[in-house]
């Protein structure tokens, strides 16, 4: 259990505490004990969200705040759906005598992972509007994160952070939410509806993403991530950017911004992005089974509240189930005692308040067989 | 030049009744303008007669009669004692143009009798009657657009009154779907298309749960038309992932999708739905693609012939570079040629056309509608060319990945026509889309490439140049290079030539004039409205072969004196053979109030600005469309979505490991913990940083490399150099003097326990004095014997103590301790969880 948990063998005196809440008839208990060593937050919680941050799902990748907030929140204790909307961020404590955090620079985690600072103790929680620059009401947890805009709003037109969130927190790709019957009226003029002149294409396949993607990743339009390509092609140097409410960019004369105006050609009676407003028509068709919130509109303006439909639906807690006994169970739910379990922890997993440790000591007791 | 119908209607005038959509004639078109020399080489004819009575009968010298009296054309009959109407006499210019009055109608061009007698087959002097009437309409249009008698409306009549057709209906079960198609899907395609398969691909038609499949399967079954349907086409059409032979795979799916049809009685469209009266799209009212810039055009292909084995160049000038289709050709029913490794090419000789007018002029323009079938081909992949091989040519349009490359042959360039101008990497100007695409080139301005009417700022003018270099041998080919090298995939809708290098504005007016035909189509809703005349206005396209393109609906009546009032319009769908469309249903969000305070009676009221694709099921012609609505007005639907299926219960996958390895990060957190070195200890974290992406990244088991395993070794070594040569290591192996020589020092079993034992207890790997109330000391069961372990390193300290045999240091001492650290840490005990 231990290992599982925190990738280290315990010494003799943890084990046998941990024997003893065992031998108590408390596994959870003992799964808790196991969760007080740093390596279950400086290796199995930040190894677990690494590969979240970035686009090739790379593990190898600089500790961030994206991670940071991860593993804060997980330690804290603190409700993990708001990973997607709260007003939060971590950093490195100020005592560690880290370079500053820097809407420009990653070199604040950078220099935490490379020293001795404990991933346990030494990270503090933040306003994250209050470091990143962007309204309160625009924060929105680890989406606006400096490491999540680099990834996912750099370039392009914004629709990676919609798929990357979906892929990461709800653990379906955009195959698995395919559903070509829905109203297609909220598509962008980018998107060719004949792409190599064959509009079967579009109709059997292109549809079936865009359709319930393009209206909910409206909810980023007035993000992105600028950097200078010329001379900082990695984009090292990039920064969030967010047009508040007096910035008009040129291009779309509105807060939108241009990127999601580009390619308008490619069929001009396609949908043009007039504001941040986004809705969820996915609460109908094969995807209602997703389980959104009952007391959710299903509609809203911004990242803030997409984040919070997201975080709020029911496959957004089992996904953090499955992942977490993926991770401690080193396997994949296989049968129905396994699915039951996934139902189970996802079920204690609201009751605990959304406290991820809870999910952690389940799994951990479940794969031990006690 | 053509009447102008934009996506955005101009002027609306009203007639009596009827509604005419009008625009201004625009574009270059100016007095200014010179007409393109016209004029036939075989056969032509001189005038000698009287001199025009006006400038209106030298104006139809000009564009009609000097065209047409030649004998190999109209000329041969229509003469001065041949047969009436003689309008291409040679005696008196002036009787042919009274001769032609009744024959030409110059606000309407198309619908000309001179047009419509040559297009219904009177005397084709071509192959195609439709490729005559295209060229006598240019002719006219030429005319009326020098006269100024283009008045470019069109008048919107009331369409013909039909009922919405009957057709078949999906049943409420899946009992017959599960009879008939399902057992085909569910042997064949539950590899991918169901939810537990191993990587699940929506739809999931081939669910174990029947009725989940059955709600995916309806959008890719045709009910009225089987073979159309799309599970039919996807195997016998497109070879998609057949489990036989494609054409048998069809036919069968077929007969299955045959079998489920046939047992579905024909039934009425739905009763309660709220519909408008149907229509097909050629009920529709012509809307050309007027506006165009082509003043001086020289070759013009508007594919508008739709079969055969030839491209007509319908630009009217002489000698007509038609073209030969060879190899993968096909056409596009909404006009155009697919290219998929074919090409079109004309003769060398009419191609000298554009030698000689080319060098002529010291200007030209390629333009083209283009569908590029991907933004991976490149060579350049030949659009256009008009070369001689695969490295000499006078010009070339053609594809890079995502740029579009122009080469030209001149002063500043070599016989390829490098270097080649292209559009900017980063902007990607190039999409596997529809596009508009112009390329122009003076010899003052050097060349410019627009995409979708806009100026890419492609541009290299470094001083003038000259293509007076060109060769007249070439020939001009469509879709590949001449040598059948360098193919092009994708569709060409337009091509023109001009002898002119455009403008800006004109690049914008051609893109703006769009492509192909389209209609007008008036969906006749005054039962539910009670407003007199009232329709629904689309502007319909067959968009490519696979769809029509529904645009920017628009309430209208056709009676300018009547008011809406106030109508609620909400719920908008698209029918199609009597049932609603599956996809593309755009408008079913619309919700609009139709006021008399945005209503105009010369405009209407738009109510969407959208366009959407309906898939096209039995073609253009066959095709019955209707609207049905949530409410209009007082009439109103009540729209409730069926409840989808839950999803069916995933199967039990095969039962999986239930151990796994340790992953690069707890490798390195627990050699750690192991040897008590901190992870930032600046040795371990520069070999932890060469290594750990040879580290196992996964936990499965079945993927231990070798690799991995040396990986491991090396950073379990660091971490034990750094522990043997730290001041912890004392403590750490108490019981070793480590200032001894090895021979000595661990020599016999008791010693060599005093470096093993205090391994084996912190990798948990020997005895634990557990509490009584745990059952006191005991082995982990999920550890190696003790034994055993002890005996492999005692082994292994034995052997390195024969290699120092008769001159072991202290130095040795420490290295078989840093050893046997190694090889217990690196071990599988620590390795695997």
């Amino acid at each position: 259990m231990h290992t599982r948990l925190t990738g280290t063998l315990p010494d003799q005196a943890t084990l046998i505490s941990m024997a003893q809440d065992i031998k108590n008839g408390d596994g959870i208990d003992a799964a808790y004990t196991a969760m007080e060593n740093e390596s279950f937050y400086a290796v199995t919680v930040k190894n677990l969200a690494a590969p979240w941050t970035n686009r090739d799902q790379d593990v190898f990748v600089p500790f961030n705040d994206y991670t940071a907030t991860i593993i804060g929140i997980v330690r804290d204790n603190s409700d993990f759906r708001e990973i997607l909307y709260g007003n939060i961020l971590y950093t490195g404590a100020t005592s560690l005598g880290l370079p500053a955090y820097s809407t420009n620079s990653n070199l604040h985690y950078e220099s935490f992972e490379n020293s001795a600072a404990s991933y346990k103790n030494d990270l503090v929680q933040q306003t994250q509007s209050s470091f990143s620059g962007l309204p309160a009401s625009a924060s929105a947890g680890v989406l606006t994160s400096r490491a999540a805009a680099k990834a996912f709003f750099i370039d392009g037109t914004n629709r990676a952070m919609f798929r990357f969130t979906l892929l990461n927190h709800l653990c379906r790709d955009l195959e698995q939410v395919h559903d070509i019957t829905r109203t297609p009226d909220r598509i962008r003029q980018d998107i060719s509806r004949s792409p190599g002149g064959d509009s079967r294409v579009f109709q059997n396949n292109c549809i079936g993403c865009h359709s319930g993607m393009d209206p909910m990743a409206q909810a980023f339009a007035y993000y992105d991530f600028s950097y200078d390509s010329d001379n900082d092609p990695e984009a090292n140097n990039g920064r969030i950017d967010y047009n508040q409410g007096n910035q008009i960019d040129p291009e779309t004369g509105t807060r939108v911004k241009a990127k999601y105006h580009i390619n308008s050609a490619n069929f001009p009676y396609g949908y043009i992005t007039p504001n941040d407003q986004w809705n969820n028509y996915w609460r109908q068709g094969p995807n209602l089974y997703l389980g959104w919130s009952s007391s959710l509109a299903g509609a809203g303006s911004g990242a803030q509240s997409l984040g919070q439909e997201l975080a709020h639906s029911r496959a957004f807690s089992e996904c953090q189930a499955t992942k977490v006994f993926e991770n401690i169970c080193l396997r994949r739910p296989e049968d129905a005692t396994d699915r039951a379990k996934i139902q189970t922890m996802s079920n204690n997993f609201a009751a605990s308040g959304y406290q991820l440790k809870s999910v952690f000591a389940e799994s951990a007791v479940y794969c031990a067989g006690i | 030049m053509k009447p102008i119908l934009t996506r955005s209607f101009t002027a609306l005038l009203l007639v009596a009744s009827s509604v005419l959509i009008s625009a201004c004639s625009g574009g270059s078109g100016s007095a200014t303008e010179t007409n393109p020399d016209t004029t036939i080489n075989d056969g032509s004819t001189l005038y000698t007669g009287p001199a025009p009575a006006s400038e209106d009968v030298q104006r139809f010298k000009l564009n009609i009669w000097d065209n047409l009296s030649a004998n190999n054309r109209c000329g041969s009959c229509h003469n001065a004692t041949g047969q009436s109407p003689r309008f291409v006499r040679t005696d008196d210019i002036n009787l042919a143009y009274s001769a032609v009055s009744g024959l030409v109608n110059l606000s309407s061009p198309g619908s000309s009798r001179l047009v419509t007698k040559v297009a219904g087959g009177h005397n084709c002097w071509l192959d195609s009657a439709s490729a005559c009437a295209e060229i006598i309409t240019t002719y006219i249009e030429n005319w009326a657009s020098a006269s100024g008698s283009l008045i470019n409306t069109i008048t919107l009549t009331a369409p013909i009154i039909r009922n919405v057709g009957d057709s078949k209906s999906f049943p409420a079960t899946s009992t017959s779907f599960a009879s008939t198609v399902y057992p085909l899907l569910s042997a064949n395609c539950s590899g991918c298309h169901s939810e537990d398969a191993g990587s699940p691909i929506q739809p999931y038609f081939a669910s174990s749960n029947i009725d989940q499949a059955y709600e995916s399967a309806k959008s890719k079954i045709n009910l009225d038309s089987p073979k159309d349907s799309r599970f039919s086409l996807r195997l016998g059409s497109e070879f998609h992932n057949c489990w036989g032979n494609c054409s048998d795979n069809a036919t069968a799916m077929t007969a299955a999708i045959t079998a489920f049809s046939d047992s579905i009685p024909i039934t009425q469209v739905d009763p309660d739905l709220v519909i408008s009266k149907a229509l097909r799209l050629t009920d529709g009212i012509v809307a050309s693609s007027g506006g165009r810039i082509e003043n001086n055009v020289i070759a013009l292909y508007e594919f508008k012939t739709g079969n055969g084995s030839t491209a007509y160049d319908t630009s009217g000038v002489n000698p007509a570079i038609n073209l030969n289709l060879s190899g993968n050709v096909s056409w596009i029913g909404s006009w155009g040629l697919q290219f998929n490794g074919g090409k079109a090419q004309g003769p060398t000789a009419s191609s000298k056309k554009l030698f000689d007018t080319l060098t002529t002029t010291g200007e030209y323009s390629i333009e083209a509608w283009v569908a590029p079938a991907n933004v991976t081909q490149e060579g350049p992949a030949r659009i256009v060319t008009y070369s001689g091989g695969n490295n000499t040519r006078n010009f070339t349009l053609g594809q890079s990945q995502y740029n579009y490359d122009f080469l030209n042959r001149s002063s500043k360039a070599d016989a390829n026509g490098m270097p080649a101008l292209s559009t900017e990497d980063d902007e990607e100007r190039l999409q596997a889309s529809l596009q508009h695409v112009l390329v122009t080139y003076s010899q003052v301005t050097g060349r410019k490439i627009y995409v979708n009417g806009e100026d890419t700022g492609a541009l290299n003018s470094s001083g003038t140049s000259s293509i007076s270099e060109w060769d007249d041998s070439f020939a001009l080919a469509v879709g590949a290079e001449v040598s059948n090298n360098n193919s092009w995939m994708g569709s060409v809708r337009l091509l023109a030539i001009h002898s002119r290098a455009l403008t800006a504005s004109d690049a914008f007016a051609n893109f703006d004039a769009g492509v192909g035909e389209k209609f007008f189509l008036l969906f006749n809703v005054e039962e539910h409205t009670g407003m007199n005349q009232s329709y629904v206005l689309f502007e319909v396209e067959q968009y490519d072969n696979y769809s029509f393109l529904f645009s920017q609906p628009t309430f209208i009546s056709l009676d300018p004196n009547a008011r809406p009032g106030s109508i609620h319009l909400e719920g908008m769908r698209i029918g199609i053979n009597g049932r609603e469309a599956p996809i593309g249903q755009a408008f079913a969000n619309l919700n609009v109030n139709i006021t008399d305070s945005l209503y105009s009676s010369s405009f209407g009221q738009r109510l969407s600005n959208l366009g959407t694709l309906i898939t096209l099921e039995k073609g253009a012609e066959g095709d019955e469309f209707f609207l049905s609505f949530d409410q209009l007005s007082s009439s109103s639907y009540n729209r409730v979505e069926a409840v989808p299926p839950a999803p069916a219960t995933p199967s039990d996958l095969d039962p999986q490991p239930r151990i796994g390895l340790h992953r690069f990060a707890q490798i390195n957190a627990s050699l750690s913990t192991l040897t008590g070195i901190s992870t930032s200890n600046s040795a371990v974290r520069s070999t932890y940083q060469n290594v750990r992406q040879q580290l196992p990244s996964d936990a499965n088991i079945d993927g231990f490399l070798a690799a991995h395993q040396m990986g491991v070794t090396q950073l379990a070594v660091s971490y034990c150099n750094a522990l043997v040569n730290d001041a912890s290591a004392s403590t750490y192996f108490s019981g070793v003097d480590f200032g001894q020589p090895a021979n000595t020092e661990l020599d016999d079993i008791a010693e060599q326990n005093e470096v093993i034992n205090p391994l084996l207890d912190r990798l948990l790997a020997n005895t634990i004095s557990f509490p009584a109330v745990l059952g006191g000391n005991a082995v982990l069961a999920s550890q190696p014997d003790p034994n055993d372990s002890r005996l492999e390193l005692q082994s292994l300290i034995n052997i390195m103590l024969a290699r120092c045999a008769g001159s072991c240091t202290s130095t040795d001492t420490k290295n078989i301790v840093l050893a046997t650290c190694a090889a217990a840490t690196g071990s599988a005990v620590m390795m695997i969880h």
